[in-house]
């Protein structure tokens, strides 16, 4: 695997593109570390694949799947893992990742990433789909911990156990989605702080962090991953807490709903740079 | 314990709008429904999809009014679930699904205006190919459409019919009555546009994207008008920009 130096290429804190932005970003010069996008919106020609190759000339970038589905049993769908390695090839991204869930059942398609039951059957499958997306890309998979409204009955293994045991048997780095580590934790229960000690700090490649929304189901608080706000008090200092474990990782800005203006997101990314810097200082400070 | 391709499976037919008690035990309930759990879950799914319509279809969506829109959409999409994850490509068959579907009989034009939308989404994520120049005409090469480009017959004026229904349009009248039309939809310059042809030319256009031969297109357009202006033909596609190498 080659990715280690392609890697080094991504570093602070970046924003994930969004179209709305698109514009102002071509306008001015480098406003964030560096960007990410979903792989699935780049797979056809046109205008928004055109600014991309573009950016990429002034960010270092990271390709983020979301179609792969490598939990569903049954063979990895080789037609879009094809899709994406040509796109890998095409933008030369610095990191590539997807998630630990799955979207594809009977050939059906459905839009969401969905919880897997935390087996050794399951692990077996993510294993083989993490181990042939690898070959067929060329490059690390990074795979990310989602956020997750319900648990299946019969789910053994922890869910940071599962990711640790996928890392150690496939090479695969991980995304820690921060955000997704307290969603997940206050829906089913658990200790984020915990979650977090449970994975190996070399295994943290990326970092994610995005605002939740906070629902009521039949009385009872249920939070929402809707990347549709500002970044929670609460998800910062887990945040904080995750650098003190993983070291200053490169972090990424997510917002999907409701995309405010790009300064936002700056100042977000901002926020992230900041918590970085300190832990950078601690690291330096230890060093010296 | 289900197996886990069983599990997916009972999973996707709650989803999309079946049975949710044959998997609602295999679920922790944590205080609540296991079925309030999945509904998260359906909710998301469903909304997804029908937000990618919508973005798809906006016109569409103004014509029949977004309830009703939303409506329609949440039938297609547990009728017709996305077969791939890149949503730009999903929906292709809601215009069909629009022509049989009960409720929107009495818009007897509206699945062609929706096959004017799927034309222009097409149009806008098709792969870029390079044009053909028009020197490279001269040796008679194979030739087709660019991947851009949708030609598209309608009895009802789609055209006017659009462009009333702009977010940015002052009001309008569509005169239903003023018949029919024939387009050509593409992407010119990073622009996806469309214009209507003439008779001759859309016979021209259309025989190009099933042939790449341009002497059996010829042959089509002169079936149409035997005084066709056959230079004209050639030269109009070429700076337009349609053509490509077959």
């Amino acid at each position: 695997m080659d990715s280690s130096d392609r890697a080094s290429g991504v570093a602070g804190s970046g924003i994930g593109l969004r179209s709305a932005h698109v514009a102002e970003l071509l306008a001015g010069p480098p406003a964030a570390g560096w960007l990410e996008v979903h792989a699935e919106n780049y797979m056809g020609g046109g205008p928004a694949v055109r600014a991309l190759e573009r950016l990429r000339r002034d960010y270092p970038l990271s390709v983020h799947g979301v179609g792969l589905s490598l939990g569903t049993a049954g063979g990895l769908d080789e037609a879009h893992l094809g899709r994406l390695a040509a796109l890998v090839e095409r933008l030369e991204p610095a990191l590539v990742s997807e998630h630990l869930s799955w979207s594809v059942a009977g050939g059906a398609y459905l839009s969401h990433l969905l919880p897997l039951p935390y087996t050794e059957e399951a692990l077996d499958v993510v294993v083989e789909h993490v181990a042939r997306a690898q070959e067929r890309l060329g490059h690390r998979l990074l795979v990310e911990n989602p956020s997750s409204y319900l648990r299946f009955a019969h789910s053994p293994i922890p869910e940071p156990a599962f990711l640790a045991a996928l890392a150690r048997r496939t090479g695969c780095g991980l995304l820690c989605d921060v955000n997704n580590v307290y969603v997940s934790t206050r829906n089913l229960g658990g200790d984020p702080a915990a979650y977090l000690d449970a994975l190996d700090p070399r295994d943290v490649v990326e970092i994610h962090l995005a605002g939740h929304a906070v629902n009521d189901a039949d009385g009872r608080e249920i939070l929402i991953d809707d990347h549709g706000a500002r970044v929670a008090p609460a998800v910062w200092a887990l945040y904080g807490r995750a650098l003190a474990r993983f070291g200053p990782v490169p972090t990424l800005i997510e917002w999907d709903t409701d995309v405010p203006a790009l300064a936002v997101l700056l100042e977000e990314a901002e926020t992230a740079m900041a918590h970085l810097r300190r832990h950078q200082g601690s690291l330096d400070a230890r060093a010296a | 314990m289900l197996a886990l391709r069983e599990l997916q499976t009972r999973v996707r037919t709650a989803l999309l709008g079946g049975d949710a008690g044959a998997v609602g035990q295999e679920i922790v309930g944590d205080g609540l429904d296991p079925a309030a759990r999945l509904a998260v879950y359906r909710n998301h799914v469903v909304a997804s999809l029908t937000a990618a319509l919508e973005s798809i279809y906006p016109v569409v969506a103004r014509l029949v009014d977004v309830r009703f829109f939303r409506y329609a959409a949440d039938a297609y999409v547990r009728e017709a679930p996305p077969t791939g994850p890149c949503l730009f490509e999903y929906g292709g068959t809601f215009p069909e699904f629009l022509a049989r579907f009960p409720a929107a009989r009495s818009l007897a034009y509206l699945p062609d205006v929706a096959r004017l939308e799927w034309a222009m989404n097409v149009a806008l994520h098709a792969p870029d190919a390079p044009p053909l120049e028009p020197g490279a005409l001269r040796a008679l090469p194979p030739v087709a459409l660019h991947p851009s480009v949708t030609l598209l017959p309608s009895p009802w004026p789609v055209d006017s019919i659009w462009r009333a229904h702009q977010a940015t349009a002052p009001e309008r009248v569509v005169d239903l009555a003023a018949g029919s039309v024939r387009l050509q939809v593409w992407r010119a310059d990073d622009e996806v546009v469309f214009r209507e042809l003439a008779p001759v030319e859309f016979a021209f256009r259309e025989a190009l994207a099933r042939t790449t031969a341009l002497a059996a297109a010829a042959e089509a357009a002169l079936g149409v008008d035997p005084a066709a202006d056959l230079t004209a033909l050639v030269r109009d596609v070429l700076d337009e920009g349609v053509v490509v190498a077959g």
